[in-house]
């Protein structure tokens, strides 16, 4: 009728048989994904494990010293361990330590994942043509359309938890990793091959170091993503500082919420900082 | 460049005054996202826009954000509160902090749900009863492998309430009472629909899964589940974790000042009171069919006419009527 404000037709989606799907795909691949939710709740737990393992004040020091060594500077490596040691104060800490569990295991898969696919999209033009939309939807795909199915699919937990942190942090990782080996000067590239060197010696070799910095750059973005992550993660059952901040905003105790807030703050603040370390001493020695 | 950006902020300017200027009054909903508060508020929608010609809309957000929003008068009707849900209500109504009409039903229950087939199992889907002992909460332990907590194995897991809920901290503290952290982790599941997703998946497993749950909902209409026994209600220890679930006082709030501007329709507003069972109902329908709330609230309304007509005056319910069955 009046096509000029209203689409002339229009299309139904069956998205109920979308729903079934997902269902019976839970269903028919139990234990295949019994086996995944295993595997990776193994790793959780390990990791877990060992932060708890740790005291507090050797956790402390350590970033004090780690931060002193990449920059020389003592009084803000003072003010970090401060900062961590607060957490521990107000009383977080265990929660700090269930958080960071969940972001560090996320990152290390990200990177084990990551890291050899972002490689491969460096050497296939056509393989980076197809993956740039997926990487796109990955990123901006409201992460609850794929929550709820992750939840069917692997239950509410921790797991879960890593997966869409994993999904929605990986993409700095692979795009910057793309993306340093492709800026590596061409000559460069050529002068190895010309000295007989095959396609794996010259990325291994000659690329991956020429790219290294970029490549960190895309880990330092995949950690900050993972603690994006936090408390949307907290909502699907990951336990930590985001469930924290969820039930003090759920009962709107501002004050509360703020606290543990801050903390996620610090934590990523100091997760920053040392990771950027690992760029810059590198970048110098180039510039020399 | 810089032309682009002034042409975008003039407008931006533009448009904003553009804004229509004359709408007719519109009363906002708070849609806490549960399935029952949806319907109800399709319910009384329909009748104010048929009956007194008024608009409405919804505001979707978290229970306590939407209650927050009610006393700050940017909520006008809270259709379902469900009191012992929220830990400040006494005190909010006591203070007058927003006016409190009437109640909608009283006859619902929440608790620590099983699926039937974890006591009594399931010839139709194969499924040999896992628990036949299992009644009440308290008989929860000597059964704690069947609900093993997959990431930690030497205990079972219980699905606890939504965090921030006021039954979250009851519960806490009953698994305290009943000495269940012995035996059992108390699992936040963060969210409505994490928990709902984690029972629903475990039932179309056919595999044994303890939790908070409350009916009306879809879930309890959908699937069959058993509501754990507990020790009578206890009203001194209610808040530390003794004794049942008595069912919650679910009211109906309007922000400040409300009624005295709509004094007819705050009258309706105070007569509206349903009724666990009816809510039960129209969530199955709206599952089996596929309806809208909207849709559902007319089909209800039309089945439940006697009830409707106490709510209205003869005059007011005819014109409903003759609305609808148009």
């Amino acid at each position: 009728m009046n096509w000029i404000y209203e689409f002339p037709f229009q299309l139904t989606i069956d998205t109920s048989a979308i729903d079934k799907g997902v269902r019976s795909f839970a269903l028919t691949f139990d234990a295949v994904l019994r086996v995944i939710r295993q595997g990776l709740t193994n790793i959780l737990l390990t990791i877990s494990d060992i932060l708890t393992f740790i005291p507090w004040w050797v956790l402390v020091l350590f970033v004090i010293v780690l931060y002193f060594k990449q920059s020389k500077k003592i009084g803000m490596s003072l003010v970090y361990g401060g900062l961590l040691a607060l957490i521990g104060f107000t009383g977080l800490w265990t929660l700090m330590i269930s958080t960071l569990s969940i972001v560090i295991t996320a990152v290390i898969l990200s990177v084990a994942l990551g890291f050899p696919f972002g490689l491969l999209l460096s050497l296939s033009e056509r393989a980076n043509r197809i993956m740039r939309p997926v990487l796109d939807t990955m990123q901006t795909m409201p992460v609850f359309v794929y929550l709820i199915p992750a939840l069917l699919l692997f239950g509410l937990g921790r797991v879960p938890a890593v997966m869409a942190t994993v999904i929605y942090a990986i993409v700095p990782i692979i795009r910057l990793t793309n993306l340093g080996i492709r800026q590596v000067n061409p000559e460069i590239v050529e002068a190895s091959r010309s000295f007989g060197a095959t396609t794996i010696q010259t990325l291994i070799k000659v690329q991956i170091p020429q790219a290294f910095t970029t490549i960190m750059a895309g880990l330092n973005q995949t950690l900050m993503m993972a603690m994006a992550m936090v408390v949307t993660a907290s909502m699907i059952g990951a336990p930590g500082l985001g469930m924290e901040v969820l039930i003090s905003v759920n009962r709107i105790e501002v004050g509360r919420g703020l606290v543990s807030g801050t903390a996620i703050v610090i934590v990523a603040i100091i997760l920053d900082r040392l990771s950027q370390g690992w760029v810059k001493p590198h970048s110098e020695e180039e510039s020399l | 460049m810089k032309k682009l950006f002034l042409l975008l902020v003039l407008l931006f300017f533009v448009l904003a005054g553009c804004a229509p200027s004359s709408r007719r009054t519109t009363f906002t909903f708070a849609n806490a996202q549960w399935d029952s508060i949806m319907f109800h508020n399709a319910v009384m929608g329909t009748i104010i826009e048929e009956v007194f010609g008024y608009g409405w809309e919804e505001l979707p957000g978290s229970t306590p954000i939407t209650y927050e929003a009610l006393m700050s008068g940017e909520i006008d009707i809270y259709s379902e509160i469900w009191t012992d849900n929220l830990p400040s209500y006494n005190e909010d109504v006591a203070n007058g902090r927003f006016e409190l009409l009437g109640l909608n039903f009283d006859d619902n229950a929440q608790g620590l749900y099983v699926p039937r087939y974890v006591i009594e199992g399931d010839a139709t889907r194969g499924i040999e009863p896992m628990a036949p002992n299992l009644r009440s909460v308290s008989d929860l332990p000597q059964y704690w492998e069947l609900f093993e907590d997959q990431e930690d194995p030497n205990k079972g897991r219980i699905y606890g309430a939504i965090p921030g809920w006021a039954v979250d901290e009851i519960l806490r503290n009953k698994m305290d009472h009943l000495g269940l952290n012995a035996t059992f982790n108390y699992f936040s599941p963060g969210s409505d629909a994490a928990l709902s997703a984690a029972l629903s998946s475990a039932y179309e497993r056919g595999e044994a899964v303890v939790g908070y749950y409350w009916e009306p909902t879809w879930l309890m209409g959908l699937y069959d589940f058993v509501l754990l026994e507990d020790e009578p209600f206890n009203e001194n220890g209610f808040m530390n974790g003794i004794g049942e679930f008595k069912s919650s006082d679910v009211t109906v709030g309007v922000r400040n000042g409300f009624s005295a501007e709509f004094p007819e329709v705050a009258e309706f507003l105070s007569k509206y009171s349903t009724s666990s069972t009816l809510t039960s109902a129209a969530l199955s329908y709206i599952q089996e069919t596929g309806a809208s709330s909207v849709e559902a609230a007319k089909w209800f309304i039309l089945e439940n006419k006697e009830l409707v007509a106490t709510w209205l005056s003869a005059e007011q319910f005819e014109t409903l009527i003759n609305a609808l069955e148009s």
